[in-house]
């Protein structure tokens, strides 16, 4: 096995798939992960996006070795992902994190730094520095049973920075905390990204993946739709013009013959979308049929479109969860 | 402290901070206290009665204690997904497993420990004979618990712990009663029937070769050679059950 080569990319992951035997005999499957193909570079921010039961949970725990894939390959630099002294480099934040609630938060991330190799006066000095971080100082000598979900959201990202590492690991980081926990959170976020931790995480809340990642990944029904840095994304969508029109009704502005992204009568107005292509044609074609148009403006470039779109495109727009086979 | 020795001592402060452990222990002493009274049903066998009635107790509370401990260890660990946290550093699922399993044998060589201090205090009080099959026997407690605990830690390894403490339960019986069950089939004529409790004899762990309590109720002497081969059957039952607890951990998905 060749040594941890801290200069490999972070992870790489091929034709990554997940298939879980459910039911009473095993006879049904779920596929959680189809064929995913994944690059993590240093320093990045990545995250990894879609609707519930997309496959994001299931790729971060095949990558933090909690689950085995069924076929494909990952790597954490360069090694495979059951190398656990690899895992040294590595700090973790599961979804819905349950530390044991028997110790108080000190004595969690204690036993965390002394998992991940710390020791002595280092370990001590790094546990009152990541307990001050994540503004935990105050109730450390707590135990965990008394926290509230936010407290323990803070002490688990504590015990996945004990360790210095070089790629933190995050499950909807967000998730369950306030909007100042959600700020501190994000903040905690990009100060790691500064001092040069790659970061993996992975959300259903858009506007967090929207503030904080460099590159990332759509997942739908276990498969990627789509890849790429946010901007590139973003700016890849077509752009679409609002438009509100009084003094015709939908069916009228319908028999303009001009596509519609999306028509929608509300009272005694429309409220149309359309490319910006045929923008020019619609307002002509409005104006000229006596309509009075009233509002104009570009649609918002957004990942939630993106999203969305993504979604649509997959034909998976209402369902979320792995393909079930039977 | 390394990482093993920091998983083994949180084992061993979880046992310590749980109510149950406490309770029992604090029951286990007023148990072995209260033999003073089972004293009056005796006049001459005054020694043999409280060795038996103490070490009995011991046996029979610490029993039932590794199998509440033992059995639910891993799959409480992962039904409430503390696992995440642990096997996700860099350490591997088997260093977690023996991890676990030497913080719960600390645990009950300090109650070992604490509940034979409580007994030998009682025979000073009575002036009863200390003898060192008493510490043998004790010793001894301490190598079937160990045979207990990997049992319950293995059938917590794919159950839930239900499953697992009662699985455990009936091997902790059939354990004690696989000589027996041995010798009644020897004198069965139904080829079948000595055949089973030939089989049974071998694939079961033989508990009483590590019960030394009849030999300290009577005070006979445990040679050295008997004692340490019956550890070492003991360790020997203890590395089978780990192994093959380690070989399904290892391939188990933490979903």
């Amino acid at each position: 096995m060749q040594p941890v080569s801290p200069d490999a990319p972070p992870i790489q992951a091929q034709g990554l798939s997940k298939t879980y035997k459910v039911g009473f005999w095993l006879n049904r499957t779920v596929r959680a992960l189809q064929g995913l193909d994944l690059q993590v570079g240093a320093g990045q921010i990545y995250g990894l996006l879609g609707p519930n039961g997309a496959g994001k949970s299931t790729t971060i725990k095949i990558l933090m070795n909690l689950v085995r894939p069924s076929g494909g390959t990952a790597r954490l630099y360069g090694q495979p992902v059951d190398h656990a002294a690899t895992r040294r480099l590595v700090g973790f934040l599961p979804e819905n994190p349950s530390p044991y609630d028997y110790l108080t938060g000190r004595e969690f991330v204690t036993l965390a730094g002394h998992l991940s190799g710390l020791s002595g006066h280092d370990l001590d000095r790094r546990v009152t520095e990541v307990l001050g971080a994540v503004e935990m100082a105050g109730a450390e000598k707590l135990q965990i049973r008394r926290y509230s979900k936010g407290m323990v959201q803070r002490v688990a990202l504590a015990q996945a920075l004990v360790g210095r590492p070089k790629l933190l690991i995050l499950d909807e980081p967000t998730s369950g905390l306030d909007p100042l926990g959600r700020r501190q959170m994000r903040d905690l976020i990009l100060a790691e990204r500064d001092k040069g931790t790659t970061v993996l995480f992975c959300s259903h809340i858009i506007p967090d993946v929207e503030a904080l990642c460099d590159r990332l990944a759509v997942l739908v029904g276990g498969r990627r739709v789509r890849e790429g840095s946010v901007q590139e994304l973003v700016s890849a969508q077509v752009p679409t013009v609002e438009m509100v029109v009084e003094n015709l009704k939908l069916d009228q502005v319908q028999q303009l013959g001009v596509p519609l992204e999306s028509a929608q009568a509300l009272d005694g107005r429309v409220l149309l979308q359309v490319s910006d292509t045929n923008s020019q044609r619609l307002l002509g074609g409005v104006l000229g049929a006596g309509g009075r148009v009233n509002r104009v403006q570009p649609a918002r470039f957004s990942l939630e479109q993106l999203f969305m779109d993504a979604l649509k495109e997959s034909g998976r727009a209402t369902s979320v969860g792995g393909e079930i086979n039977t | 402290m390394n990482a093993f020795t920091a998983m083994a001592w949180n084992g061993f402060r979880e046992a310590r901070r749980n109510k149950v452990t406490v309770v029992v222990g604090a029951f286990a002493s007023v148990v072995l206290l209260s033999s003073t009274l089972v004293t009056d049903v005796t006049v001459n066998t005054f020694d043999r009665v409280l060795t038996d009635f103490g070490l009995g107790t011991m046996s029979l509370i610490l029993a039932f204690l590794t199998i509440f401990l033992s059995s639910g260890l891993l799959s409480r660990e992962i039904e409430r997904r503390t696992i995440f946290l642990m096997v996700s550093k860099p350490v591997s699922r088997t260093q977690f497993l023996v991890a676990r399993l030497a913080g719960n044998m600390l645990t009950l060589a300090v109650l070992v420990a604490a509940m034979t201090l409580i007994f030998l205090s009682q025979l000073l009080m009575f002036g009863a004979a200390i003898t060192s099959t008493q510490l043998v026997a004790a010793a001894g407690l301490w190598f079937e618990l160990l045979v207990l605990s990997s049992a319950g830690i293995l059938f917590s390894s794919f159950s839930g712990p239900a499953v697992s403490a009662i699985c455990t339960t009936g091997l902790y019986f059939a354990g004690h009663l696989a000589g027996d069950m041995y010798e009644i089939a020897k004198y069965s004529e139904n080829p079948l029937v000595q055949t089973l409790g030939r089989v049974l004899y071998y694939v079961l762990p033989n508990l009483e070769r590590m019960n030394f309590r009849p030999r300290a109720t009577y005070a006979l002497t445990v040679d050295a050679g008997t004692f340490l081969s019956a550890a070492a059957y003991g360790v020997a039952w203890a590395a089978i059950f780990t192994a093959i607890a380690v070989f399904i951990f290892e391939r188990r998905d933490f979903r």
